[in-house]
């Protein structure tokens, strides 16, 4: 095997896996400050790839572009999805809210994926758009996925400057730190968790936007894209949007390589031993808090 | 001292008993995934109820004891041999993952449970010289079809009486009682002088039990499995789902849950041709928001159930 086809594969993961970072860092913020095991994070990415489609098949958005319609909206439904079925349940004793949000996510994932189904006409859809690729020294770069991970890291650079500078991402950061430490000092604990969902489910959505350029979308893709994330979110460890980042991109990575030398059909059980090795080296994950 | 309770409860079983006598094979087939369910939920609720532990990969159990079986059978190994063994596969494997696994807690441990069973489903489809793969396993039962289902049946009906059993002799011991201690404060228990790490173990390996043991003898029954159908979402999740519906920790949660949502599920397949998975995840998003502790628990919110009586609550202690 020649030198540049390993780069060629090196290539090819480091772009898949900054797609799975995007969505992955949404379930990690919502995890870290709501405690929450959103199983339905996969069918937002799923409802905002449809989403995106409809945007780019009715109203004319250049493909690229849709995420600008996907964000805002899936920010407002995250808001919405916090207040009227995470709030209520937070009263329980913890144990009760863990069976209690499983619950409610787990039947929300169930009902979204069930009535998409229903509705939509076709059984999967994808935005027809390619350009043409870029050759760099006998390294073929497609550049629709350069394009992508371009607007990705934009994407994450906003989000980490907005958990940085602005207060109420400082509050985030707190909340997953210490709950009890920054309801002391005066967070608004339940608004902040809702702003937090709201991010997180709206990154997904905009992950989504992305997803349909690439790959074809059908209403099952949920569950199975949030078992992913979430062994992303435990490699990286909670909250931490490097962490997402470079889970992500590990995941992507081994993927890519075991699906050259093993053949596809081996490549989620190397995400698994990969997962099973971070957890017992390092059970908060690779840049958790402990 | 007989008390009325009792007698129901004896009433119930005979009549399970000579139900293949009176009823019609559908209905008899009917019961048998009850049982089957029930096995899964009540052995689920060891670990995921009592210890608080939500081990979402309960199934891989199952999945180990329907392939186990499978392999052995067609191996020539009797019926006894082969369900024996693949207990003890399950049992042994039980034992291997608590290592890794037990260093995590709730939702953590959740998630890597559930990756888990992708991991089996997927070695159940590369492994192909042991599994066959995607095709599927399939067996010859070595008896006509409806002795086959009157053993099955009856097999099934005991193990998930011996599962049930169990579960409420755990929580009637002192085992149990550090179970429950596991759940509601792990350092507490652990600065009381309970060895955590070896009781959560043992309560893993214990429940390994009743998935393995139903699991073979499904695959019996049904002469074939395939990746999907030993590993598969349903069959990991549907149990656990009746389990946290009936309300976990209990003895009657998920006798509650399964019957609960067998009968859903037979009022909706007969009367909705589609959306059954809509309605289904309505179904849970309701419990989840208004009943988290399961169904068990109405009595304590709706005026209705006030006059029922109180189901046995295992937490006797806390």
């Amino acid at each position: 095997m020649s030198f540049t086809v390993f780069i060629q594969i090196l290539i090819g993961g480091l772009l898949q896996g900054g797609i799975y970072a995007l969505a992955a860092f949404g379930l990690s913020i919502s995890f870290g400050v709501l405690n929450v095991l959103n199983v339905a994070h996969g069918e937002f990415l799923m409802l905002g790839a449809i989403t995106s489609y409809g945007l780019f098949k009715f109203l004319g958005f250049h493909p690229l572009l849709t995420v600008l319609g996907v964000f805002p909206l899936f920010l407002l439904v995250g808001f919405l999805f916090e207040r009227l079925l995470l709030r209520p349940i937070r009263a329980n004793s913890p144990h009760e809210f863990l069976i209690a949000s499983i619950l409610v996510t787990l039947g929300a994932s169930l009902m979204i994926e069930d009535v998409t189904f229903f509705l939509l006409e076709q059984s999967f859809i994808s935005i027809p758009f390619s350009l043409p690729s870029l050759k760099l020294g006998g390294v073929v770069l497609p550049s629709i996925r350069l394009i992508i991970l371009g607007a990705i890291v934009c994407l994450t650079l906003l989000v980490h400057l907005y958990l940085r500078r602005s207060f109420t991402g400082k509050a985030i950061r707190a909340m997953t730190q210490d709950k009890e430490g920054a309801m002391v000092v005066g967070v608004p604990v339940p608004r902040v968790a809702m702003i937090t969902f709201g991010i997180g489910t709206a990154l997904a959505a905009a992950a989504g936007a992305f997803y349909v350029i690439l790959f074809a979308v059908t209403p099952s893709i949920g569950i199975p894209l949030t078992v992913r994330y979430l062994s992303i979110v435990i490699l990286g460890g909670l909250g931490s949007l490097v962490g997402s980042l470079i889970g992500g991109i590990l995941l992507g990575l081994t993927e890519a390589l075991t699906n050259f030398y093993l053949g596809s059909h081996w490549a989620p059980a190397s995400a698994f031993f990969l997962l099973v090795l971070i957890l017992v080296l390092r059970p908060q994950g690779l840049f958790g808090y402990k | 001292m007989v008390q009325l309770r009792h007698l129901w409860i004896l009433m119930i079983l005979a009549f399970l008993v000579l139900a293949p006598e009176i009823l019609g094979s559908y209905k008899v087939v009917f019961l048998y995934l009850t049982f089957k369910y029930l096995t899964l939920a009540a052995s689920y609720d060891i670990v995921g109820g009592q210890m608080g532990y939500m081990n979402l990969g309960h199934s891989a159990f199952f999945g180990l004891g329907t392939y186990a079986f499978g392999i052995l059978f067609s191996k020539g190994f009797g019926v006894a041999i082969s369900l024996g063994l693949s207990v003890g596969v399950a049992v042994l494997f039980a034992l291997g993952i608590s290592y890794p696994f037990f260093r995590l807690k709730e939702a953590y441990f959740a998630l890597a449970t559930f990756g888990l069973i992708t991991l089996l489903e997927l070695l159940a489809f590369n492994l192909a010289d042991l599994t066959e793969g995607a095709a599927g396993l399939s067996i010859l039962p070595g008896m006509p079809g409806d002795r086959l289902l009157l053993t099955t049946y009856y097999l099934a009906l005991a193990t998930a009486l011996a599962a049930l059993a169990t579960n409420y002799h755990i929580a009637n011991t002192r085992f149990g009682l550090a179970l429950v201690s596991i759940r509601e404060d792990e350092e507490v228990a652990e600065a009381f002088g309970i060895p955590t790490f070896r009781y959560k173990q043992r309560a893993l390996m214990i429940s390994a039990i009743f998935p393995a043991l139903i699991g073979g003898i499904n695959m019996w029954q049904l002469t074939f499995t395939d990746p999907e159908g030993a590993f598969g979402i349903e069959v990991a999740l549907v149990p656990i789902v009746m389990a946290m519906l009936g309300g976990t920790g209990t003895i009657w949660g998920p006798i509650l849950g399964v019957i609960f949502v067998t009968v859903i599920q037979e009022l909706l397949w007969t009367r909705m041709p589609y959306l059954h998975l809509a309605v289904y995840g309505v179904t849970l998003l309701l419990v989840g928001l208004f009943l988290p502790g399961g169904l068990v628990e109405a009595r304590r919110h709706l005026p209705l159930f006030k006059r029922l009586k109180a189901p046995v609550k295992m937490q006797r202690c806390v």
